[in-house]
Parts: C-alpha cells; sequence; structure tokens
C-alpha cells in the first residue's frame, strides 16, 4: 500500500500483510509528532507528485534490497502530538535488508516528495525547513 | 529581455489556460490552483512573475531583489522538476499545470 491519506492505518494489520513467503524480518518505521512545544502539526502534500515518488521509492527500495513487501502511508492534514506521521513497513528474507530498506526509503522520502509540515504553536506557525534544499524531485 | 505579460498582446495571439499551483508558505501567500489565460508561447518565469507581481510578500518570496529565482524554490511543470536555469526558455502550454514549491520536509 502506497498512500498520501488524512486517515491513520493499523499498524498491526500492515505487518501481518508484510508475511509474505520467505520473511524473516518485518521492519516497522513510524515517525510521529513530537511535542516541540507545539499543538498540532499540519502537513500538505502535492499529491500526485507525492504518491508517483513514493511508488519509484518503493520500486527502487525493492530492487535494491530484495524487499518483499513495502507499505508507505504518508498522513496529511492536521494532525496532535503522538499521532503518526508516516508509517513504513518492510519485509525481508534477512534483517540487513529489511533495515536497510526501511532506511533508504526514510530518506529518500525526505530527499525529495513534495510534502510540506507546518507547527501549529499557541503563537502562530512555523513551517519546517526542508533537511535538503532543492531535493532531488525528477 | 522581452516577456510576454498577460493579458497583454493577446488581441492577435492564441491564448492558452493553465493552471498555477502554490504549495506550503507560498500557497499561504499567493492562494492556489490559480487558473489564468496567456498568450501561448508565454514562458514559465514571466508567467509566474506576473501572476506573483501584486503581491509584494508573495512575490518576495519566490524572487530575488534582481527578479531571479531563489535558488531554493522548485518548479513542476505537469508533475516533472524544470531547472530554474531553463525556466525562462520554457513555455507554457494548454492545459499546463505549473507547481511552485519550496523545499520539502516530509517523513
Amino acid at each position: 500500500m502506497i498512500a498520501i491519506q488524512t486517515a491513520d492505518v493499523d499498524i498491526g494489520a500492515l505487518i501481518v500483510a508484510a508475511k509474505k513467503h520467505g520473511t524473516g524480518a518485518v521492519v516497522v518505521f513510524d515517525g510521529v509528532v513530537r511535542d516541540d512545544e507545539i499543538n498540532e502539526m499540519e502537513l500538505e502534500a502535492y499529491e500526485k507528485v507525492a504518491v508517483k515518488e513514493l511508488k519509484k521509492i518503493a520500486g527502487e527500495a525493492t530492487r535494491q534490497f530484495g524487499l518483499l513487501h513495502v507499505d508507505i502511508i504518508h498522513r496529511i492534514g492536521r494532525l496532535t502530538v503522538g499521532e503518526n506521521i508516516l508509517i513504513i513497513v518492510v519485509s525481508a528474507g534477512h534483517r540487513p535488508e529489511a533495515y536497510s530498506g526501511s532506511r533508504y526509503i526514510i530518506e529518500e522520502i525526505k530527499r525529495g516528495v513534495p510534502i510540506w509540515k507546518k507547527e501549529l504553536t499557541k503563537d502562530g506557525g512555523r513551517w519546517v525547513p526542508g533537511e535538503h534544499g532543492h531535493g532531488k524531485l525528477s | 529581455m522581452q516577456w510576454h505579460d498577460n493579458k497583454e498582446n493577446t488581441s492577435e495571439e492564441e491564448e492558452v489556460t493553465v493552471k498555477i499551483r502554490f504549495f506550503a508558505r507560498f500557497r499561504e501567500l499567493l492562494g492556489t490552483d490559480i487558473v489564468t489565460d496567456v498568450a501561448a508561447g508565454t514562458m514559465f518565469t514571466p508567467l509566474i512573475m506576473t501572476t506573483t507581481r501584486k503581491n509584494p510578500a508573495g512575490y518576495a518570496a519566490i524572487f530575488d531583489e534582481n527578479g531571479e529565482f531563489h535558488e531554493f524554490v522548485i518548479l513542476m511543470k505537469n508533475g516533472k522538476r524544470i531547472e530554474i536555469s531553463d525556466a525562462v526558455k520554457t513555455p507554457v502550454a494548454d492545459g499546463d499545470e505549473i507547481a511552485v514549491f519550496p523545499p520539502v520536509a516530509g517523513g
């Protein structure tokens, strides 16, 4: 499942679905809204481009690391502290591939998928600066 | 440099309709999903310049004092990246979706 959506997901169900034949390891990355003295976070995406980029990243991770299954769900809209922002579930035959594949996916998302975050505080809001300047959007 | 300007010199020229999408901080300043008619052959850079010129804060967020895109601005046409250096020589066509946004910060 590759998706940009407002709704949360059942991570337990994703883990069950990720256990394809040959699976020896499932790695879950769950990015959550951190309590940086904020009330909420608002997320925005250029959805059709973001989904295309996520699919490209999932495909590349599968190819590079021999993953058996990949889920990437990035949430948008208003989220409160502790809520899930990004869930990545990958499975592989062994843990090195699963860890490496998961790490590759999150770093590529940060580098080039058109999604933005605004931290909402009692004094207003601030856009979270990108980590990679121009990024690598193609 | 001579650029086409929206709504000017179009009486004898074909017009094309494009949609401009701003995101994040740029959207807050300029709005988004702006549908506009421009002369066929209008280039990417003057299209954005004309669209943002009436909004000083929005313009300053995207262009520097020399009228160049800030180096961090990301441009897309129909979902494909356009380099800033190419934007001045990239024409827009009827039905194009133009996107302008700051560096991404997902994850």
